[in-house]
């Protein structure tokens, strides 16, 4: 039921390719753009792992990717602390935020789950980031500056340099999580998805392996808060709150939220759609409402997102073209694809 | 020696009781039968005993252990496996995967060992398709290793599920209304598999069920429960014949 690894390879290297070379030949703006969708792709990455894997609903990724990024922002420009020592401790508060998060989440689902987790980014947006109540974190009303790093004495300051470093990091993430998916983890996690009663009578300690989906998730979260952080070399509330959450949430939706090929597509997608609306007559405002557009048509005509869709689509074309009757029927359930 | 001892159990939701003071005890080795009518409280009895949640009154003890207040994952680990009346795989997983799963929870290994790909992850994924394979081929189910469990159909599902069991490599095995949903010879199939699975994985096992077929078959020692009671024990011989059975159970299935 996998697309078959080879044209799955292919596909992979390609994709890198594309997203090496067509940076290079854009402009400078355009790849500080470029990072900006390096970064969201992880943040992708971080929702794919949370409900495509678990089946967990987050509306809050970006208050756990506030979290690195103003942990990064008070150590480096606050406490003058290098950006290498700097991303690991916010990496790390995230995740154990995440975790906080994850032990009322253990008790709910669906509806109630959504509503703890907007409050967690609401708490966020209007108490934590808001500049009078820890100065020393949020940066008060003077907003951190956390400049760029460099990497083994080269200076990430370039805008393609610093995109390169940008989606090594997301490939690198990509990498382990792939790697999670198809060991044990990716298995127990998918069956507490399926029947946590099962999961539990078959010895796997359920409470423990959905705090550990919240922590990775929003370790992740939390990494793509610290790239952030420098890729603007500011630190503001208003790129964390709440909306960003739901927007990312429903892009993951649209492209697949089980697949990781989503995270790509959906971080290009969230970052050049509101630009390319510009140059049409339309403007970057209508991004929101053709996202909803989109986002319902697909739950209506293929609820596992686009790319599950169109993997699938391919796949019985293929096995049409060579006569293959034993294919199942397009409705039965689809394991995964990418 | 008894293996599983079930000593006055009694379990109350809202006020009317699925379980009133019921004792019984499985020894080790032997498959134990529990049946009744519907609403007996057989599913409720295999919840408690599983972990799902605990009596409100009375013990259970597995060997020298009081399992009260031990999770299900706990009790899983010290070899107590069950299966589903209403099937729970995890649907939208192979077969070979399904199976592969209670290895898993078996395994010592965190994340790191597998996102970084370390040998012992290799190893032990390898150990576990292994386990796996081994199981399917044991029960006849090789054909189906890569199928989606979701979409197969029951009888093959309760074969699954029962396989998936066994790969936690058990001492005790409930199994819950294993032949619901099969027809004549599928059971006879089932009934003749699992006497083939108790001798050669030397467990013990309890079944419930309210289809009198494939407990008189298998079973050894029989408890009937009705309305939270149980009302008879002894050999299928003896229960077929006593009065009180007949009267509460077989003479609802008669009429």
């Amino acid at each position: 039921m996998n697309i078959a690894a080879r044209p799955r390879r292919t596909l992979v290297g390609a994709g890198i390719a594309v997203a090496l070379i067509i940076p290079a030949l854009l402009s400078p703006f355009d790849q500080d753009e470029a990072a900006l969708a390096a970064i969201t792709a992880m943040l992708v990455v971080s929702v794919v792992v949370l409900s495509g894997y678990v089946g967990q609903i987050s509306f809050c990724q970006f208050s756990f990717a506030a979290i690195g990024a103003f942990t990064t922002g008070a150590l480096v420009d606050g406490q003058g602390w290098s950006f290498w020592l700097a991303m690991p401790v916010g990496v790390v508060a995230a995740a154990a935020v995440g975790v906080l998060v994850g032990i009322p989440a253990l008790r709910l689902t669906g509806l109630l789950l959504s509503v703890l987790t907007v409050a967690v980014a609401l708490f966020f947006d209007r108490f934590v980031l808001a500049t009078d109540t820890l100065p020393a974190f949020s940066g008060g009303s003077l907003q951190w500056h956390p400049h760029k790093p460099s990497l083994f004495g080269v200076q990430l300051t370039g805008e393609y340099g610093f995109y390169l470093f940008t989606f090594a990091m997301f490939l690198l993430v990509v990498l382990l999580v792939w790697n999670l998916r198809s060991g044990k983890a990716g298995r127990v996690l998918r069956a507490v998805r399926d029947s946590e009663l099962a999961a539990a009578t078959m010895g796997l300690n359920v409470t423990a392996w959905k705090l550990a989906a919240f922590g990775l998730s929003a370790g992740i979260a939390g990494l793509a808060g610290c790239l952030l952080a420098v890729a603007n070399e500011s630190v503001s509330a208003g790129s964390y709150d709440f909306l960003h959450s739901v927007q990312l949430l429903a892009i993951a939706t649209v492209w697949g939220v089980g697949v990781l090929t989503a995270a790509a597509l959906g971080g290009a997608f969230f970052v050049y759609g509101p630009e390319l609306l510009a140059k049409t007559p339309l403007s970057a405002k209508w991004f929101s409402l053709i996202l909803g557009a989109v986002l319902v048509a697909q739950l209506v005509y293929s609820p596992d997102g686009i790319i599950p869709k169109v993997a699938e689509d391919i796949r019985h074309a293929l096995h049409r073209r060579r006569g293959d009757a034993s294919m199942p029927p397009a409705d039965a359930p689809v394991v995964e694809v990418a | 020696m008894a293996l599983l001892t079930v000593d006055r159990v009694s379990k109350r939701f809202g006020g009317v009781f699925a379980l009133q003071d019921v004792s019984f005890e499985v020894r080790e080795g032997e498959i134990a039968g529990l049946i009744g009518p519907n609403g007996a409280g057989k599913t409720t009895m295999f919840n408690i005993v599983s972990g799902v949640f605990d009596p409100d009154d009375g013990t259970v003890r597995y060997g020298d252990h009081d399992l009260h207040g031990m999770r299900p994952h706990r009790r899983a680990r010290m070899g107590i496996a069950r299966t589903f009346q209403n099937l729970q795989l995890f649907g939208r997983m192979t077969v070979l995967e399904n199976l592969m799963v209670p290895v898993d929870a078996a395994s010592q290994r965190g994340m790191l060992a597998d996102a970084l790909r370390l040998p012992v992850a290799r190893f032990e994924e390898h150990r576990a398709e292994e386990r796996a394979r081994a199981m399917l081929h044991f029960l006849g189910l090789s054909d189906v290793a890569d199928s989606v469990a979701g979409a197969l159909s029951v009888g093959i599902q309760r074969r699954v599920e029962l396989a998936r069991a066994l790969c936690l490599r058990p001492r005790l095995l409930l199994l819950d209304e294993p032949a619901a949903g099969l027809d004549v010879r599928e059971t006879a199939d089932l009934a003749a598999t699992l006497v083939r699975v108790r001798d050669r994985f030397d467990l013990t096992m309890l079944l419930v069920d309210h289809d009198m077929a494939l407990v008189m078959r298998t079973c050894e020692h029989i408890y009937v429960l009705d309305f939270g009671r149980v009302i008879a024990e002894g050999p299928p011989e003896q229960i077929r014949q006593d009065p009180s059975v007949i009267a509460a159970y077989l003479g609802e299935a008669a009429a």
